[in-house]
């Protein structure tokens, strides 16, 4: 209980209430806008969070944004038929056929209801479950620290893009930016050219947030140059209607919300994979709960809320889920929150045991900001309902100038007051900006790249310990059945996944 | 609607011009310049808490803007050589330790030839700890059972060439060679590994075998005389471990260092901003709560 009133005590100020606020509708406006992504909003806040005083107030600001982001791209979906972003991509067609029907309005409002339901259910999750996982890491040493490393890359490779030796050789190329720099154990430099650039920035490897800033930011704004031309003529529905879903209705659909929420939040937590898989799960799983209910509830697909409302519980409820893995192993869930825990290190918190055992004061103000960001996602967006769509008729020759000096600006405020780590952050930024451009172009994903990034230093560490424990020899590994068990699943989903490739492929 | 964009765009790039430009330096400090203290240590261990403490106590009291930047590798050299390639101008520290000596032994730094001193703030003795369901009940069960198992026990610390790192590799020398020393990446992932018995013993700072004292067994008190912690006053000290001719370094000096030819008006306002802080009832509680020793120093020459 002390634990949690000191956690308490660090959120319940002025600005930790205010940025958590500011989060929350720019991850709603970032959320809305095609293009921005959850993962680029909460990059592009980083250098933010880092320079708030106190940690609880940074991380509020990155969850809000987070939260605010997933629960934002359903205004596009809904309106235009474009999701904001991967987050709203199930919701794109009961929205749309509801917003033909005239009834925009309750699908736009459903839909921030189901957000909320979703986030707040899965953080419900995420407290009861992670200080359980946490101490359940226990069993986890280096040997099952480097096998799950491998499953969550495999497991990213396999679902982002079409085809799985793409998504392998991104997380390859994620490795190779990992290990640039410092050799971990030896502090040896790891570079090209290692004589002639060891007195440059590039001798301590790639700055982390200014890579992932130029991967999501930058590289964003080149894929958008062809479009600039392009006139835009996009017309938002003037009429939105009631925004208030009738309350009868929601009652109905409990097997819905709960079969979407424990699927949002399973998914979640299972490293590597995110909402854009959650979201048709759920949607499945609700037309076969509405096949059951003999005609009671409306069949998903037909233009109904309970098609917006399954995939909107479910991609909130990832944001929890996803969480548990990151605080309790410091293994992202998804590419967001491979972000967010390179942002809770810059913050000065490291996931794990050690976090739970010896800081549960901020665990728990973490919770809290958690919590706020939740309510502040649905009351902001169930407030500027009318206002929001507005935001879609900003030009894109407006916004990706913006991006682009957003994420300068904040790649050189990363390094403080040195001036060369500045330069070299931007140009690390803008180097990866151009990498990033160049892979989506030739149809190769980014975000197995993130999580080689985040999981590349980690695997190097841990194998290397885990070759040490075992004086030498591979025991530490084939005495575990920890180890086996990820090792297989890591195989399991190769096959699957190349079989399931060709058979597309042959078609 | 876009022309006000427009404007407000302009706006935002010329403020953000205008910031970046350079501030002639008056008088230290610059309000609008914060301050940033390097802990060459990862986030979330013993160092970087202190250092947090001392931060928020620091900014509290003064209204200075103080930021805390962990810089880690090279044994702490890599923070360490952040700090002396700095401007000399008083708005980058570090975190100094004992460590940052064992980081000058590694040869990855210069260590304090390119520093000047600030002050000293604490000192925090090291306990050798196992699980607490562990086979090894004292000093002399572990010591006995690695000279009859050479090469299977294994015996942790936060760094090869931290300060736990020099205790172990001390003891294992004074052994003869019969540990697996596993160098981990900082107390937070040290503890878990011992208490998830992945690796049989630790070197831990005192405060860390406290905040898990429910997992971990602390064998010996390294530090000289008893814990002033009530829970540890019992642990026997080396001497009483029957180990008194081990000499291995007993506790962690921690304190604040500039890069070398700090103007010495800047060097006198931090020393006294840090004095304050030290004395604020936050960070006394902090030391208080964690068992470790003082007395404030300022502005001595280094003892090392």
């Amino acid at each position: 209980m002390g634990d949690f009133l000191q956690g308490l005590s660090m959120v319940t100020n002025f600005s930790t209430v205010f940025w958590c606020a500011f989060g929350s509708v720019l991850g709603i406006i970032l959320g809305a806008l095609p293009g921005l992504t959850a993962t680029m909003g909460v990059a592009l806040v980083i250098p933010v969070s880092y320079n708030l005083s106190n940690t609880a107030t940074g991380i509020g600001l990155l969850l809000s944004v987070y939260c605010g982001a997933v629960c934002g791209a359903s205004i596009p979906a809904i309106l235009l038929g474009i999701p904001g972003n991967p987050n709203a991509i199930a919701t794109v067609e009961d929205g749309q056929l509801m917003t033909r029907k005239g009834l925009a309005g309750q699908a736009l409002g459903g839909a921030v209801i189901a957000s909320m339901i979703g986030g707040l259910g899965s953080e419900i999750f995420l407290i009861f479950f992670s200080p359980l996982i946490a101490r359940m890491t226990l069993a986890f040493g280096p040997a099952e620290k480097t096998t799950l490393a491998l499953v969550g890359l495999v497991i990213i490779a396999a679902v982002s893009g079409k085809n799985i030796l793409k998504g392998l050789l991104m997380g390859a190329l994620g490795f190779v930016f990992a290990f640039f720099g410092k050799d971990p154990v030896s502090g040896i430099v790891r570079i090209p050219f290692a004589d002639l650039l060891r007195q440059t920035p590039l001798a301590n490897g790639f700055d982390m947030t200014s890579t992932l800033i130029g991967l999501y930011g930058v590289s964003q704004v080149f894929s958008e140059i062809p479009n600039l031309k392009k006139t835009q003529d996009r017309v938002v529905a003037a009429n939105i209607g009631s925004v208030f879903p009738p309350l009868r209705k929601i009652g109905q659909m409990w097997k819905i919300i709960l079969s979407s929420l424990g699927i949002g939040t399973l998914v979640g937590a299972i490293p590597g994979t995110g909402a854009s898989i959650a979201v048709f799960m759920a949607k499945n799983a609700a037309t076969g709960i509405c096949d059951a209910s003999k005609g009671k509830l409306e069949k998903p697909g037909t233009g109904c809320l309970e098609g917006v409302f399954a995939p909107e519980v479910a991609n909130n409820a990832v944001t929890g889920g996803a969480l548990i893995p990151a605080l309790s192993l410091g293994i992202p869930g998804d590419s967001a929150t491979a972000v967010l825990i390179g942002a809770l290190m810059i913050n000065g918190v490291t996931p794990g045991f050690a976090l739970f055992s010896q800081n549960m004061p901020l665990v728990y103000s973490l919770f809290i900001t958690l919590t706020i960001a939740n309510i502040f996602m649905g009351v902001f967006q169930l407030a500027g309902v009318k206002v929001y769509p507005k935001v879609l008729l900003i030009s894109q020759r407006l916004l990706m100038p913006i991006v682009l000096i957003l994420s300068f600006i904040g790649s050189y405020a990363l390094a403080g007051s040195s001036v060369e780590k500045g330069l070299f952050n931007v140009g690390t930024a803008l180097f990866m900006g151009l990498v990033g451009y160049a892979m989506k172009k030739n149809g190769y994903p980014l975000a197995p790249i993130v999580l080689g990034l985040i999981l590349g230093g980690m695997f190097e560490e841990q194998f290397r310990k885990a070759m040490k424990l075992g004086a030498g020899t591979m025991s530490r590994f084939v005495s575990s059945p920890i180890c086996w068990v990820f090792f297989l699943i890591s195989v399991a989903i190769v096959v699957s996944t190349s079989v399931k490739n060709r058979r597309e492929n042959g078609k | 609607m876009k022309r006000i964009l427009t404007v407000v765009l302009t706006a935002v790039v010329a403020i953000s011009v205008v910031f970046a430009g350079g501030s002639s330096e008056s008088s230290f400090p610059d309000p609008e310049k914060p301050i940033t203290i390097i802990v060459p240590q990862g986030a979330g261990g013993g160092t970087d808490l202190q250092t947090r403490t001392l931060a928020a106590a620091m900014e509290e009291i003064t209204g200075q803007k103080i930021l805390v930047e962990n810089v880690t590798g090279g044994s702490t050299g890599t923070g360490t050589n952040q700090v002396i390639d700095s401007p000399a101008d008083g708005y980058t520290l570090l975190m100094y330790g004992t460590y940052v000596v064992c980081g000058t032994m590694t040869g990855n730094t210069i260590g304090h030839e390119g520093l000047d001193f600030i002050s000293g703030l604490s000192m925090e003795p090291f306990m050798i700890a196992v699980q607490k369901d562990s086979q090894f009940k004292t000093l002399d069960d572990f010591i006995k059972y690695a000279k009859a198992n050479p090469g299977k026990v294994t015996i942790g610390n936060a760094g090869a060439t931290a300060t736990t790192g020099v205790v172990a590799y001390g003891l294992d020398v004074a052994c003869g060679k019969v540990f697996n020393v596993i160098d981990c990446n900082g107390g937070a992932e040290l503890i878990p590994y011992v208490i998830g018995k992945h690796i049989d013993a630790g070197i831990f700072s005192q405060s860390e075998v406290k905040s898990n004292i429910n997992d971990l067994r602390p064998l010996v008190f390294l530090g000289s005389g008893h814990s002033v912690v009530p829970e540890f006053a019992k642990v026997p000290n080396l001497k009483e471990a029957g180990y008194g001719d081990l000499t291995v370094p007993a506790g962690c000096f921690r304190g604040i260092c500039a890069p070398k030819g700090t103007p010495d008006a800047a060097k006198k306002w931090l020393a006294n901003a840090f004095e304050k802080a030290y004395k604020s009832d936050a960070f006394q509680n902090f030391l208080k709560e964690n068992g470790l020793l003082g007395p404030f120093t300022k502005l001595d020459k280094f003892e090392a």
